[in-house]
């Protein structure tokens, strides 16, 4: 029975920067990372778009093998296809999410701690000791790992949580269906991403194109599923890129659900902290998580450590990881939930004539701010939003 | 909590479940699975709620009849 201080479930963002910085911050310890798929990053579930700050507190982008395309643009597109560019210097980059999980994977290899592919977590007990007692399922034999902590990142599913008695449960109005294919031969500007509003097109989420290289992008969209006309995810997809991308060639698809909730009630209990999508902490207006993921999971790590080192690994020592979060991001999260619910009721001929609004603002001059300035001259019913932004 | 026997269960097409996970969160009575790359509906545990169907992103969930005598599929279901 291998006995461990931290074991991390799931290599993605949130896990692979737990077991880093747990291990750096506590080399001493033992630090496992356990990743279920047979190679950390793949299958790739999402649109690999991050933001520039943020993806630079955790890695350097430039030159990076992990970094497809660097952005320089974002250009919203209105339910009639007129487009509005915002400019913005650095927004940001799409990754190559196979190649950027491997790569953080292989930092927190690099401090010492131990990475596992192949290896899924199945269940766990505590038996009323102070050690988790978790069942990892690795080629085809079945092996029960002691360990002091265990730290969530296991995604969507988030099953860690509910092993611990954590409320991880979504309500439908909160899930984005996601289906998306990687096009090939398809024009647009290769600098740019792009986000398309509509109820028809996606209704409750957006379309977007985010580019892999000139010709290459992730094309896709999410959508609620209790605002369709009975179509999934993937039936909307296709028609969208029936018009807009007839001859692309679909060289990839993926599916899967963004969680657009706000942080769950509870990210702790007893030896368990919970992190990255498995604690709903999405930014639930964008639906990014990853930049949010590297950063719980910089929280998680950092908190495991110092709670072993302290001996007091209780709910009550790791509730700090908690209000660690709250205060970095979980309390802003919840203001972008209310702006996303405000923003719900915004129908396609009213986006219409918002982009209309905003293309007679010099280019040069389109701040967000300003955006929103003008955008509440012309159209008072979007007060209420803006009120929301500032509770 | 004594359970009511629901008229219908959600099933799952593993031919066209693409393994997401989107669909676990989403139940109430925590009655979906996946492990080993398998997701299944815990026949006891489904209230029939619906909550998992529409939000499936290739629709591999559907409702199927569940017979009450032998708690088994019914062969309508397939028909």
């Amino acid at each position: 029975m291998p006995d461990v201080d931290v074991l991390v479930v799931g290599a993605g963002p949130a896990g692979a920067v737990a077991a880093w910085q747990a291990k750096q911050a506590a080399p001493e310890l033992d630090v496992v990372l356990l990743e279920r798929d047979r190679a950390v990053g793949a299958p790739v579930r999402c649109a690999e778009g991050v933001g520039d700050a943020g993806l630079r507190e955790f890695a350097n982008p430039d030159g990076a093998d992990w970094a497809s395309r660097r952005i320089t643009r974002v250009i919203f597109q209105a339910p009639d296809d007129t487009e509005v560019l915002v400019a913005e210097r650095g927004v940001g980059w799409i990754l190559d999410r196979t190649r950027f999980d491997a790569y953080l994977a292989a930092e927190a290899s690099t401090v010492g701690a131990a990475v596992l592919v192949g290896a899924e977590a199945t269940g766990m007990s505590r038996n009323g000791n102070d050690r988790w007692h978790v069942r990892v399922k690795a080629r085809g034999r079945e092996d029960v790992y002691r360990a002091r902590v265990v730290i969530g990142a296991d995604g969507v599913e988030t099953m860690v949580g509910r092993w611990a008695g954590l409320d991880t449960r979504v309500p439908s109005r909160d899930m984005e269906s996601c289906a998306q294919y990687v096009l090939e031969g398809i024009e647009f500007d290769p600098d740019a991403i792009y986000l398309q509003f509509s109820e028809a097109i996606a209704p409750g989420g957006y379309a977007w194109i985010f580019p892999k290289a000139v010709g290459v992008a992730n094309v896709g969209l999410g959508l609620v599923a209790l605002k369709t006309d009975g179509r999934n995810a993937r039936q909307y997809l296709d028609a969208w890129i029936a018009r807009r991308f007839p001859t692309g060639a679909r060289t990839g698809y993926t599916v899967g659900g963004v969680i657009v909730h706000t942080t769950i009630r509870k990210t702790y209990a007893d030896g368990v902290l919970v992190a990255g999508d498995a604690a709903h902490m999405i930014n639930p207006l964008s639906g990014g998580g990853i930049t949010n993921a590297m950063k719980a999971g910089r929280l998680a790590g950092c908190t495991a450590a110092a709670a072993i080192r302290e001996h007091d690994t209780s709910e009550r020592r790791l509730s700090a990881y908690h209000r660690a979060w709250m205060d970095l991001l979980g309390e802003d999260h919840l203001k972008y939930y209310r702006i996303k619910q405000a923003l719900e009721h915004m129908d396609d001929a009213f986006l219409n004539s918002l982009a209309r609004t905003v293309n007679r603002i010099p280019p040069q001059k389109r701040s967000i701010g300003r955006i929103f300035a003008h955008a509440l001259i012309k159209h008072p019913q979007l007060i209420p939003v803006a009120a929301r932004f500032f509770v | 909590m004594r359970r009511v026997t629901p008229d219908t269960i959600a099933v799952v097409d593993l031919a066209v479940c693409d393994r997401c996970g989107l669909c676990l969160p989403l139940c109430p009575p925590e009655a979906i699975h996946l492990e080993l790359n398998i997701l299944t509906v815990d026949v006891a545990t489904c209230t029939g709620c619906e909550k998992c169907i529409a939000p499936c992103p290739v629709g591999a969930l559907t409702m199927t009849p569940l017979n009450p005598n032998s708690r088994l599929l019914a062969p309508a279901a397939h028909a």
